[in-house]
């Protein structure tokens, strides 16, 4: 392990292993760098673009970057916030995240993170698409309405469950979460709960049935401790089961 | 790009903004909802609705798509806006109502259906007409 290497995050100094991203880096160093699509047991994505920083003053995500000797990164100016917060508003407005209504809320990464940038508001004109539930599943239900592609759950169920059972589909602002069946509906797939698809979703897209809002505000996730403190979603799933 | 003097330059920005809602690939945030937001607000201009508010958000998510998207569409499918309204900011000017801010409709106009039905035209029924 060469540990002599180093970058500068926000003047901090951490160090990198060759390889590293300038996430991979920062969170072993316990630095939290906001993020949505990133998770790291899975390849990175760079698509939700929360994670963006300024490395030698140029705009990058820092969960594909790789670190480099040296580079000054910037993480928590209020520039690179403010550009966090509005792609986080971007995020809001395009699908139909109703927080006092949702059974994620108060343990929801996107609310979590929005929180933690001082997103006060969606700002935007909201886009109110028209999206179904799928609740053929026995064990799992779908709200596509809170579906930020992060494509978290397409990684889990191709590269560990082997079973392809999401993929997105359609372009630009149509793209959407669809499911490998012959209906399309998640109760014709292979999908099962003990999927590790199942326990990855950063939102309240991917929910398990037959029981909800089963802890009470104050003790969830995100109601005592900020993200930066408290970590992902992902991370917290067994607690969360239980 | 050559155009005569006939040409309506906010046409032209305009049919680059559907254009790239339409191109966009819709892998990151910034291009895929940005592309989306700009056509909106350029439409809106273009709808003689906007004011110097939506040109500053115009310029906004343009910056931010700039710097943020993840491959060269997306920092480039702004350029449109963000060059007009830096080198020709009179095509959005001369389009502008002269407020700082302008709902995206008609005001007096969507009080039609309730002065059809109270039957009322008098002044006190219209709203933001100077007489």
């Amino acid at each position: 392990m060469n540990t002599s290497k180093t970058f500068k995050l926000d003047g901090k100094t951490v160090p990198f292993e060759d390889g590293d991203t300038i996430m991979d880096a920062a969170l072993r160093a316990g630095e939290y760098i906001p993020h949505l699509c990133h998770n790291p047991e899975f390849t990175p994505h760079g698509s939700c673009r929360v994670c963006i920083v300024a490395a030698n003053g140029r705009q990058v995500s820092a969960c594909t970057q790789p670190a480099a000797e040296g580079i000054e990164v910037e993480n928590s100016t209020e520039q690179i916030m403010s550009q966090r917060r509005t792609l986080l508003q971007m995020l809001f407005v395009e699908g139909n995240h109703i927080c006092p209504g949702c059974e994620k809320s108060g343990a929801c990464q996107l609310q979590a993170v929005a929180y933690y940038t001082n997103m006060l508001s969606p700002h935007f004109t909201h886009f109110f698409p028209q999206r179904s539930v799928d609740a053929s599943h026995k064990d799992i239900a779908i709200d596509f309405d809170r579906c930020i592609l992060c494509e978290l759950c397409v990684r889990a169920s191709r590269d560990f469950d082997h079973k392809n059972v999401f993929a997105i589909d359609g372009r630009g602002i149509n793209s959407h979460l669809v499911i490998n069946s012959a209906s399309g509906k998640l109760g014709d797939s292979s999908f099962s709960a003990s999927d590790k698809a199942a326990h990855v979703c950063p939102v309240g897209a991917i929910l398990p049935k037959h029981k909800g809002y089963e802890k009470p505000i104050g003790e969830r996730l995100y109601d005592r401790k900020p993200i930066s403190v408290v970590g992902d979603v992902a991370a917290h799933d067994q607690d969360q089961e239980q | 790009m050559v155009f005569n003097r006939q040409r309506d330059l906010l046409d032209m920005v305009r049919n680059f903004a559907h254009f790239f809602v339409h191109e966009s690939c819709g892998f990151c945030t910034p291009c895929r909802v940005g592309c989306s937001l700009m056509k909106d607000l350029i439409d809106k201009v273009h709808a003689g609705h906007a004011g110097q508010y939506d040109l500053d958000e115009i310029n906004n998510i343009g910056i931010l798509m700039r710097t943020t998207s993840h491959c060269g569409l997306g920092t480039t499918a702004a350029n449109p806006m963000l060059d007009t309204l830096n080198k020709l900011p009179e095509i959005y000017q001369n389009r502008l109502k002269h407020s700082s801010y302008e709902p995206a409709f008609d005001l007096d106009a969507a009080l039609q259906d309730a002065r059809d039905i109270t039957g009322r035209d008098d002044p006190g029924a219209h709203i933001g007409t100077e007489s």
